[in-house]
């Protein structure tokens, strides 16, 4: 589904100096696999899943998508951001059927879907509420409609819960899952928590930093579908969270300057 | 951040009175010529106003006015929000506009006499020109400031760059568009009444300098405070129409979380 094919990013980082944000990166994503990209703050994740949304270049390498070079941004790859990245002057049924309209379905249409959607989110009832007057946890489930609408096959989630609080990241994290279920897209998750990564994914892919490049790819052999409190009590949950965050630990290579 | 009740009304109330008192005794105390009583220039007001020629000078400066600042807004929005989105554009107009931004508007009056006569277009150019470059400038600001990641969920949907300035980036900068709007009206009072002073012909700068001419001081006083009242009128509807426009937003801005 994703192929991504020795992928290297350097930035300016001013007077002349360049840094190496990600260094020979290859990775192959199946179609309906839940994929997290692990690893910490600075270590590009963030660069890469912006490169599979073709909303920036790659310097050298390139990724495939169906078999076919990603040269921009497609209604095909849906990017859901922590940020949220709403449209503020946008009820939460305009945003989430603006792909749609963009998409030139009929408004009536467009009008059920999102509300089927909206729903979906547990947000019935808001409808005609500005962005403003929601809480994070409720502008990331907007967020998460609004891409489902213009029905992605794949969703590249950029750390979609990290800034919020514990509680409505656990509800979050467990109505994602329930999503995915149905109709199983390809995801692309990024992310720096290890619970997280474990809870949801098929398999992790660990980064290091300075420059970005994958340490470690582990496949998590967990049953689904999965229910936190019964993984919080599974002894295999607790093994893959306490290995790799020791894997994590591990001192990184020598910055290359 | 809303208003409640008529504390406001109240207090604007208050200071205009306070204003006009101390105006008042000011005035009775320093015995100037050219320095009338506030009761003495209020007692004009409807005279001016009653008069069918003042009333159509003032509307011949609210037309200028009008047309000036309509097309100002017209041709800075797309300036200053194509320049918050690219470089290349930002680059070309900034030394433009640094260099024209301090030159005092009405200081290019004579010039552009010169060219258009002493008519309605010379001074609905130097309008023009006092209201493009606070929009540009704050259309500019209000375009750079809009989130990266809100232009790339839009270009997921499947928007083109042209589509994404139109749909994205104007309404998202639409606060920022609006406060330099405000500006921009202000500034076409100033311009309007001063581009009349150096051209006289109709108008209510006309009004003012031909009363100066002729020692009517109380109609000098009285015209400054119709100038006056019809600015406050002016912005008391803009704010109005500006807080329907952008009643989305949140008051990110310090000059919008203070007025609004």
């Amino acid at each position: 589904m994703i192929a991504i094919a020795s992928v290297t990013k350097t930035f300016d980082s001013g007077k002349g100096r360049r840094h190496l944000a990600l260094a020979d990166i290859s990775l192959d994503i199946a179609a309906g696999e839940f994929v997290s990209i692990l690893g910490p703050s600075g270590c590009g994740k963030s660069t890469l899943l912006y490169i599979v949304g073709g909303f920036i270049p790659p310097s050298t390498g390139a990724v495939l998508v169906k078999g076919a070079r990603v040269s921009g941004p497609s209604p095909d790859r849906g990017p859901v951001f922590q940020e949220f990245a709403l449209f503020p002057w946008k009820t939460v049924l305009g945003n989430v059927m603006y792909g749609l309209e963009r998409q030139g379905v009929r408004r009536a249409q467009a009008t059920a879907r999102a509300r089927e959607l909206i729903a979906m989110v547990h947000l019935g009832g808001y409808e005609s509420f500005y962005p403003k007057e929601l809480s994070g946890g409720m502008k990331q489930r907007v967020a998460i409609a609004r891409t489902l609408a213009y029905g992605p096959s794949i969703l590249l989630m950029d750390e979609p819960f990290g800034s919020l609080d514990a509680h409505t990241r656990t509800r979050l994290q467990n109505d994602l899952l329930e999503i995915w279920e149905r109709d199983r897209k390809t995801v692309m998750f990024v992310t720096h928590s290890v619970e997280e990564a474990v809870f949801l994914s098929d398999r992790i892919v660990m980064m290091s930093r300075s420059p970005g490049r994958v340490k470690d790819v582990i496949a998590i052999d967990l049953p689904r579908p999965r229910s936190r409190a019964d993984l919080l009590l599974d002894r295999r949950f607790q093994d893959y969270v306490v290995n790799i965050e020791r894997l994590m630990e591990e001192p990184a290579p020598e910055p290359r300057r | 951040m809303t208003r409640t009740g008529p504390a406001p009304a109240l207090a604007a109330a208050i200071a205009c009175a306070a204003l006009f008192v101390a105006w008042e005794i000011g005035a009775r105390l320093a015995r100037i010529d050219g320095l009338p009583p506030a009761s003495q220039a209020l007692a004009q007001v409807p005279a001016i106003l009653g008069d069918p020629e003042a009333l159509l000078n003032i509307g011949a400066s609210l037309r200028r006015m009008v047309v000036g600042f309509a097309l100002g807004v017209a041709v800075a929005v797309p300036v200053g929000l194509t320049m918050g989105r690219s470089r290349h554009v930002a680059a070309f107009f900034n030394p433009l506009l640094m260099v024209i931004y301090p030159v005092p508007k009405a200081a290019l009056m004579p010039v552009i006499m010169l060219w258009l006569g002493v008519g309605d277009a010379s001074k609905t150019l130097v309008i023009f020109l006092g209201v493009t470059l606070p929009v540009i400038y704050h259309s500019y600001q209000g375009s750079r400031a809009v989130e990266q990641k809100m232009l790339w969920s839009a270009a997921a949907m499947g928007m083109t760059a042209p589509a994404r300035l139109v749909r994205i980036v104007l309404p998202a900068a639409l606060p920022d568009i609006l406060a330099g709007c405000r500006v921009g009206l202000v500034l076409a009072l100033i311009t309007m009444v001063t581009s009349e002073m150096i051209a006289r012909q109709t108008g209510v700068g006309n009004i003012l300098f031909n009363s100066l001419d002729m020692a009517q001081y109380d109609t000098v006083y009285a015209t400054i405070i119709i100038i006056g009242a019809l600015g406050f009128a002016l912005d008391a509807a803009f704010e109005w129409l500006r807080g329907r426009l952008v009643a989305w937003a949140e008051p990110a801005h310090p000059i919008l979380a203070g007025t609004t």
